[in-house]
């Protein structure tokens, strides 16, 4: 249930200072995604997840969603939650938990289903969803057993010396979430850590992309021109959600806090722990 | 890692008869220097490859040092015809050019997956036109997904890429900004590569919007100032659009074009 094409229709116009623009809460994020839908998950791993979007929504009625992500909590998460039918990644980790433990639970009692790939074919997967292509090639893949894993996987020969070499698919999603250091009303995004990981291209891929950040400002002036990740005429939404990355790191703003991603690991081995736990995101306000 | 070495002995060391040569920047930072040094030494039968020959190409095409271009648009930029590139394919003066046509995305992605070691790129382009009649490096490819047919290109892997920047460090490292264009991923694409810069630093300062090419991935470095004129260095040169306009009449004449190469390039 991918949308290649783009619709909406409101990229460019000027937005007066001080009005709304397209800024919105987490919930009304989450109130536009239906169930059965193809999500993705900007950041890496357990590093500027839009955690405050996942949970929003892990509290909103939907279900039946494919998630594709290079995966961290927000997968986990979502996993807990129910909220899953299927995993696109490659790789779901907690950075310094190497196993995210919702994943493995969900993966352990084949509640799941799960598409594996390599991750520079991930990149490749999602730069053909980005550019509008069927599929785009890569090296990448052969000779692993990626291939024998997903049987839907093909290869193609060059028409120019014949040397085969893996068809990846395009990874298109019905919405993407990305966590941004900055952003501004009009939906441009700007990260001002150490790496943009591949936000920009999740963006470009979606049909809607919503864009949370630390703080809505009126300029993006705190970094060079390259920090200018997002464009607005990819984005629908902004969320303005202080520490909305937590407990995955956001540098410069804060960097991972390992001690909640600890609590947040040791829960998930115990059930009456999860449901303490489970309980404050239930709860959680908007952040 | 690049070492640092005057103009004349870069070409020398790097650029051979009949080897595939990208000189690459667009409107902005054209190496122009570099390509008065092939002229001079007289290197023959290049294949040169270039999205947008414009006057350096017209003067390595007239005085005979190319034997085909690989290219997607040609002209003197707001001027008009490169009239020895002109004079070369219709004429066949002073020697016969094969031409090799291609889109500015065509192109683009030739270089790119020459860079990331790809053997072929695909895009959606060249549909509806008539290059994939007389261009063999275009030719069709179906998606195994959809059945689609899309187009696919050839990496393009220069035995030397040449590009023009505003500095460099002692090391070789690189440092560009403005407007770029294929720089990088020429550099990364072509066997070897030759930058030559407007200034030799110590240390490379914070610039915003500026892309470094990393010693590692560059074979030699020359001190070239005011290397890229009639185009222009942003921060250094500007742009001579008077010349771009002086250049039709000199051209377009065999005996004043030769004349004029012979007393400034020479």
């Amino acid at each position: 249930m991918t949308a290649p094409g783009r619709t909406a229709g409101t990229g460019g116009e000027p937005v007066a200072a001080g009005g709304a623009g397209k800024v919105m809460t987490a919930a009304e994020v989450a109130a536009t995604l239906e169930s059965g839908m193809t999500v993705g998950v900007g950041g890496w791993g357990s590093r500027r997840k839009p955690m405050a979007l996942v949970e929003a929504v892990c509290r909103s009625p939907v279900t039946d969603l494919t998630v594709i992500s290079y995966g961290g909590p927000d997968v986990g998460l979502l996993c807990a939650y129910g909220k899953v039918r299927r995993v696109v990644a490659p790789f779901v980790t907690l950075d310094s938990i190497p196993l995210e433990p919702h994943f493995r639970a969900a993966r352990q009692n084949g509640v799941i289903e799960f598409t594996e790939y390599d991750e520079g074919m991930f990149m490749f997967g999602l730069y053909a969803a980005a550019h509008n292509l069927p599929f785009l090639p890569t090296p990448a893949g052969l000779g692993s057993d990626v291939m024998a894993v997903n049987p839907g996987l093909a290869t193609v020969r060059s028409p120019y010396g014949g040397q085969e070499v893996v068809a990846m698919p395009p990874l298109g999603m019905d919405v993407a979430l990305v966590h941004m250091n900055r952003a501004d009303r009009r939906g441009n995004g700007q990260y001002l850590g150490p790496d943009p990981y591949l936000d920009d291209l999740f963006v470009k891929a979606a049909g809607r992309a919503y864009v949370s950040c630390e703080r809505v400002v009126d300029v993006l002036d705190e970094g060079p021109p390259q920090t200018l990740l997002i464009s607005r005429m990819h984005v629908d939404g902004v969320v303005e959600a202080p520490g909305g990355a937590g407990f995955t790191d956001c540098a410069p703003d804060y960097g991972r806090d390992e001690a909640a991603q600890r609590a947040y690991a040791t829960a998930a081995a115990d059930p009456e722990a999860w449901a303490a736990y489970r309980k404050t995101i239930d709860e959680g306000a908007e952040r | 890692m690049a070492r640092v070495v005057p103009l004349a002995d870069a070409v020398a060391e790097l650029v051979r008869d009949g080897d595939s040569v990208a000189l690459e920047g667009f409107t902005h930072l054209i190496p122009f220097a570099a390509g008065h040094e092939i002229i001079r030494q007289g290197r023959r039968d290049l294949t040169l490859i270039r999205m947008t020959p414009d006057l350096v190409y017209d003067q390595l095409i007239g005085m005979g040092c190319a034997r085909k271009l690989v290219f997607s648009w040609g002209g003197n930029p707001g001027v008009g015809s490169l009239h020895r590139f002109r004079d070369a394919v219709q004429n066949s003066w002073p020697r016969p050019l094969e031409i090799e046509e291609h889109s500015h995305a065509g192109m683009v992605n030739r270089y790119v997956a020459g860079a990331s070691g790809l053997p072929f790129a695909v895009l959606r382009g060249y549909a509806g036109t008539g290059l994939a009649e007389h261009t063999e490096t275009v030719k069709p490819i179906t998606c195994p997904f959809t059945g689609e047919e899309l187009t696919a290109v050839p990496a393009l892997n220069p035995d030397v890429s040449i590009v023009h920047a505003q500095r460099a460090d002692r090391r070789g490292n690189v440092q560009l900004w403005g407007i770029t264009g294929v720089q990088k991923e020429a550099v990364l694409a072509a066997r070897r590569s030759l930058v030559t810069v407007e200034e030799v630093v110590d240390e490379l300062d914070d610039r915003r919007g500026a892309i470094v090419l990393p010693s590692w991935a560059i074979s030699l470095v020359s001190h070239a100032p005011r290397g890229s004129h009639p185009s222009y260095s942003l921060g250094y040169t500007v742009r001579d659009n008077d010349f771009y306009v002086a250049w039709d009449a000199i051209s377009r004449d065999r005996d004043a074009f030769t004349a004029w190469m012979r007393e400034h390039v020479l």
